[in-house]
């Protein structure tokens, strides 16, 4: 292996660091230029903006580590949200705190039953994981509607009292963060430590990138492919509900844009469609890049269109980028580039 | 290198942007000034103004009757009028809770954001609207979309909150989740208005007024005017309608369809509803669901009543034109220029009028009148009217 | 790496590592399961499931349900769909699962058309179909010859188009009418009358053009060099381009057709509701692929045929059909879809890989 020259090093830097890069360099320039950007309230808007997506698409990076896709997450959070009401409402004649675990706990073992139905039919049914998640995306939303066509709220002052505390920074000291976005950021890193400095963390890289070699290395393939999908799940319910307890109230298509916003910022964040790569960190910083570019853009009072056409453009962009790097490098398979530099000496010379 | 292309990108976007806020943040707005300011403003007078179909942008308000509370409306069936009374008569009965002082200073030159539910062609009028009147008073409004997404509409009230207008104007997504956004925005010390979308009663506790169409109301007149032309059409046969409802999720979705049905079982007992189904707006599936209802049906259905006058009532009228049974008596709620032109062609019996540029230079009038020390009734209803062959002619062109 | 995803991993992904070492086995387990029922349904597939439905349909409603008129309805109510899914269709097989920028191809061809209405009906359609060959070729370049990611790239490619399209027209509806001017109403007549001509008095000219549609595209997937290419390139990527196929113009083909369809569905689309909308085509990106492999194609690329699909699409409408006609609220008939969908596919890819036709 030849050594890297110093530029080279650069270069592999940059790319591996390059969402941090993207994400500085949209702030810095909303911070320059957009009017009212700085200032400690409006950061905190932009965590409590990407506290949602952030939660939702750890579970959906987990999903495309170990290499599959999983389309029902918008639907899965929506659930969460409508349940988390839903069954606080049905024990209302209980003490508030009590309903409201009981609603939270309901909402996140259904968003995990969803995940486990997900990854049973596509590890033991061998059911592709585009089909089993397309149709459970239609399934949970038909099933959101039945079990009610109405939104929920609960209006009682000791429902608004946890609300405010959800929505209200906590520290006087430095108020930027709130529960909600304490939440969020404390299930990003924790995931983010599983995966990363534990062995069963690492289990699912190894199951994403190469099923064979896990298989040999003795791993349960499957009960990993379960496990991701029942992750993901978890943490799409547990998004919602922690967004309708914000609202105290929960509409019932929370999620319709969330799969669009939770796929860019997964795949800009760095997280490869091959599986086997990937951090839910970085994906993290992608939707607060994604949030801040918005927010900023908010402030010059352009349009949806153009924040759309923006995100799209970001997206193709990183995708271009990607697909083209590994054309070049396919192009370049079976070569030595040292020999080739050789070559190229001995004919200088 | 190749990797900078990315932030390249990214830069380039911001800079576009940058250029687009330019041009828009460059009139300073006018100072204002204690007394001057209110008798001027208070002399500005809005009554010329025309919305594009030529009628007035700002008539007469609406009065509406509000009759006694049921004791227990939820235990009523869903075809009693009175069930959905907590629906139909929000806000009238709210104790307002923490309402600023009006400063009673004149609307010259004060900041108002409105943030409105979605991009439809029905809002760019309603945005028409807004300016209209925010122009005439010399007020600086904003209009923001979350393009139909809650989420993206706290976060939108959160930044709004953080700049601290002089007014906010809002149109809910959803009834239920604006009550905590009201509240929230109440909290802050900011007056709010809302407009359009009917919040949750509990709401109306910490908004300033409500403005907008009487969804409900509207039905109930178009439901008489429906059932007076089956009545004739059809006389002596049994009489079936059917329902091609919202989208679930705000008002509309209930207003829409058990309006017109509980006015009908006081109205007309006898009119029998048969189904009611919510394809969504795809022309396509609602002609499927109308088909199968023929099929299905078969010479029972007499009327369709749909919640949209374009889309849907396209779906409507090729399944009706297939069937050969133009002879169904189709309502819509309006008025779309698709809407607009099915009704002069007399595919459409009737649509409701529902004039979207008075819908939102109404809220902006009522935020104008409260910056002018003026005492603001909770609720503020746009004109009820039903437009059939008749009229049709006096509110072209559409405004959407 | 870089055409794992695509191309052959997903046969593989799906399947135990043990699967690998039973392959290497004799095939006398196989044999025995080439049984029957498993050949039966591999073979007619969707059509079972069709007969299954019509004849659910027959014993609840009888004549009412049993007669041509109905099952002309059922048609005409998904013939753009169908439309739609004939060119989806293409990219299934080649194994990239599908197309997720056809709804914005839709309303944008719609407008275009719209907005050309006024140099009359041959250019405005023209034109309109040209959009579709424009975001064809986008599609064609990166995926095909950059392999991006189907899925993603096309996602991406929405999310811009989309963008487009609002910011020209500023979330504005237009207006045949409008468009064409005073004068040219018969020009706007014309474009709205599209999708209403009929032809024998009840069959829509759209239900003409969807079989003319499925007859060329069976013909050019099963009888031509091309269908033979975009079989193997589905099948193996890797194969096909060692074999000396030029696979990423075969992949970007299969886009430009996908893109093509989807310009002409638009077209009628906006025909059909008298209006150029950003909305226009919403949700025929994953309705689109229900049909398609409901119809029995596999997302693993090289399988499954063009009237598959057709049936597919006719299937779906069948099902709404039955549902409504029982009185099923439009919520649980979602659920039964979705239920329905996984289910088919299920028993499809099963019967395949008891065949051992395929590894997945």
């Amino acid at each position: 292996m030849p050594k890297l020259d110093s530029k080279q090093n650069a270069v592999y830097w940059i790319d591996r660091n390059r969402i941090y890069i993207i994400f500085l360099g949209v702030f810095l320039v909303m911070s320059i230029f957009a009017p009212n950007f700085v200032g400690l309230r409006n950061f905190t808007n932009i965590l409590r903006s990407m506290s949602l997506n952030a939660t939702v698409a750890i579970g959906f990076t987990l999903v495309l580590i170990i290499h599959q896709l999983d389309l029902s997450v918008g639907s899965t959070l929506s659930l969460g949200a409508v349940f988390t009401i839903g069954f606080r409402l049905m024990f209302s004649e209980l003490p508030p705190g009590m309903a409201w675990t009981l609603g939270v706990v309901i909402a996140l073992a259904a968003g995990s039953l969803i995940g486990l139905i997900n990854g049973l039919l596509v590890a033991k049914a061998k059911i592709h994981s585009f089909i089993v998640t397309l149709g459970m995306m239609i399934i949970v939303q038909g099933v959101i509607y039945m079990y009610t066509d109405v939104s929920l709220s609960a209006t009682t002052p000791a429902d608004f009292a946890l609300s405010d505390f959800m929505r209200m920074p906590f520290l006087d000291s430095i108020r930027l963060l709130t529960p909600r976005i304490l939440i969020a950021i404390l299930s990003v890193v924790g995931m983010e430590v599983l995966l990363k400095r534990t062995r069963f963390g690492r289990n699912f890289y190894m199951v994403g990138g190469n099923r064979d070699t896990a298989w040999l290395a003795g791993l349960k393939a499957d009960t990993y492919t379960i496990l991701a999908f029942v992750f993901a799940g978890f943490f799409a319910a547990l998004g919602g509900s922690m967004v309708a307890i914000e609202m105290s109230s929960s509409p019932v298509d929370l999620g319709v844009n969330s799969l669009l916003i939770v796929v860019a910022a997964t795949i800009i964040g760095g997280t490869s469609m091959m599986g086997g790569k990937g951090s839910v960190f970085k994906t993290m910083i992608a939707v607060l890049m994604l949030e801040t570019l918005f927010n900023g853009m908010n402030r010059f009072n352009v349009g949806t269109e153009f924040k759309i056409f923006a995100s799209g453009m970001i997206l193709a962009g990183v995708v271009l980028y990607e697909a083209y790097y590994i054309y070049k490098h396919e192009q370049l398979k079976g070569q030595r580039a040292e020999l080739l530099k050789e070559l190229e000496d001995g004919r200088k010379t | 290198m190749k990797k900078l292309f990315v932030l390249l990108l990214v830069l380039s976007i911001a800079g576009f942007a940058f250029a687009g806020g330019q041009q828009e943040s460059a009139e300073p707005a006018a100072e204002s000034g204690g007394s001057e300011n209110l008798e001027w403003s208070k002399q500005v007078d809005v009554t010329k103004i025309k919305s594009r179909d030529g009628q007035p942008l700002l008539l007469e308000m609406e009065q509406k009757e509000i009759p006694e509370r049921p004791e227990d409306p939820e235990s009523l069936p869903e075809t009693d009028p009175m069930h959905w009374y907590d629906m139909e008569y929000a806000g009238w009965s709210a104790e307002k809770v923490n309402i600023p002082e009006s400063p009673a200073d004149g609307a010259r030159g004060k900041e108002v954001v409105v943030i409105i539910n979605g991009d439809h062609p029905y809002l760019t009028a309603f945005g028409n609207g807004v300016q209209k009147v925010a122009g005439a008073y010399q007020m600086d409004a904003t209009i923001l979309s979350p393009n139909w997404d809650v989420a993206v509409q706290n976060q939108m009230l959160d930044e709004a909150i953080v700049d601290e207008p002089d007014m906010i104007v809002l149109v809910p997504l959803d009834a239920k989740v604006a009550v905590q956004q009201i509240r929230k925005v109440n909290q802050a010390g900011i007056p709010i208005i809302v407009s359009n979308m009917l919040p949750e009663d509990e709401g109306m506790k910490y908004c300033i007024a409500w403005t907008g169409p009487d969804d409900w109301g509207q039905f109930r007149m178009l439901a008489r005017e429906w059932a007076d032309e089956m009545k004739s059409n059809f006389e002596g046969e049994d009489i079936g309608v059917a329902y091609v409802q919202h989208a679930p999720g705000g008002s509309p979705y209930f207003a829409r369809c058990w309006g017109p049905m509980s006015e009908l079982s006081e109205y007309a007992p006898d009119i029998e509803t048969l189904d009611y189904q919510a394809p969504g707006f795809e022309a396509e599936k609602t002609m499927q669901v109308v088909s199968d209802w023929i099929t299905r049906f078969g010479d029972d259905l007499k009327g369709i009543c749909a919640a949209d006058d374009s889309a849907q009532a396209i779906g409507i009228q090729e399944a009706l034109q297939k069937a050969g049974r133009e002879d169904i008596v189709v309502v819509a709620a309006g008025n779309s220029k698709v809407g607009m032109d099915a009704v002069k062609a007399g595919d459409l019996h009737a649509i409701t009028y529902q004039s979207a540029e008075a819908d939102g230079a109404i809220a902006v009038k009522t935020a104008a009148d409260w910056f002018n020390g003026e005492e603001i009734e909770p609720v503020r209803y746009l004109p009820k009217k039903v437009i059939t062959a008749e009229n049709v002619e006096e509110f072209m062109p559409a405004q959407w | 790496m870089p055409d794992d995803l695509n191309q052959q991993q997903p046969a593989q992904q799906n399947s135990p590592p043990g699967q690998g070492n039973a392959a290497a086995a004799p095939p006398v387990s196989r044999e025995l399961k080439q049984s029957g029922l498993n050949l039966w349904i591999n073979r007619f597939g969707v059509y079972v499931v069709a007969i299954l439905f019509i004849l659910v349909g027959i014993i609840l409603f009888g004549g009412s349900f049993f007669n041509s008129k109905n099952f002309l309805n059922i048609l005409d109510a998904v013939t753009l769909l169908g439309m739609a899914a004939v060119g989806v269709a293409f990219v299934t097989y080649s194994g990239h699962f599908a197309d997720l920028s056809i709804p914005t191809t839709m309303a944008l061809s719609g407008y275009i058309a719209i907005e050309l209405i006024p140099l009359g009906m041959f250019m405005s359609i023209f034109t309109g179909l040209l959009v579709g060959v424009g975001v064809g070729l986008v599609n064609a370049f990166a995926v095909g010859k950059l392999r991006a990611n189907p899925i993603i790239w096309t996602l991406a490619m929405a999310y811009v188009t989309k963008g487009v399209v609002r910011w020209v027209w500023l979330n504005k509806q237009i207006y045949p009418d409008i468009k064409a001017g005073i004068g040219n109403e018969h020009l706007a007549d014309a474009f709205i009358n599209l999708y209403r001509i009929r032809i024998f008095g009840s069959i829509s000219i759209t239900v003409i053009i969807l079989i003319a549609l499925v007859i060329a595209a069976q013909f050019l997937l099963k009888r031509t060099k091309f269908g033979q290419q975009l079989k193997v390139t589905g099948s193996s990527y890797d194969v096909a381009r060692l074999s000396g196929i030029k696979a990423s113009r075969v992949v970007g083909t299969a886009f430009l057709i996908s893109s093509l369809t989807a310009a002409l569905t638009g077209i009628f689309i906006t025909s059909l509701g008298k209006v150029g909308a950003y909305y226009n085509g919403e949700g025929y990106d994953f309705n689109a692929v229900t049909a398609v492999v409901i119809g029995g194609m596999t997302l693993n690329g090289g399988r499954g045929d063009i009237i598959g699909v057709l049936g597919g699409v006719f299937v779906i409408g069948l099902m709404r059909n039955i549902m409504t006609l029982m009185g099923i609220d439009t919520f649980s008939q979602t659920v039964v879809q979705g239920i329905v969908f996984i289910t088919v596919v299920y028993i499809n890819a099963r019967s395949l890989r008891k065949l051992g036709r395929d590894d997945a």
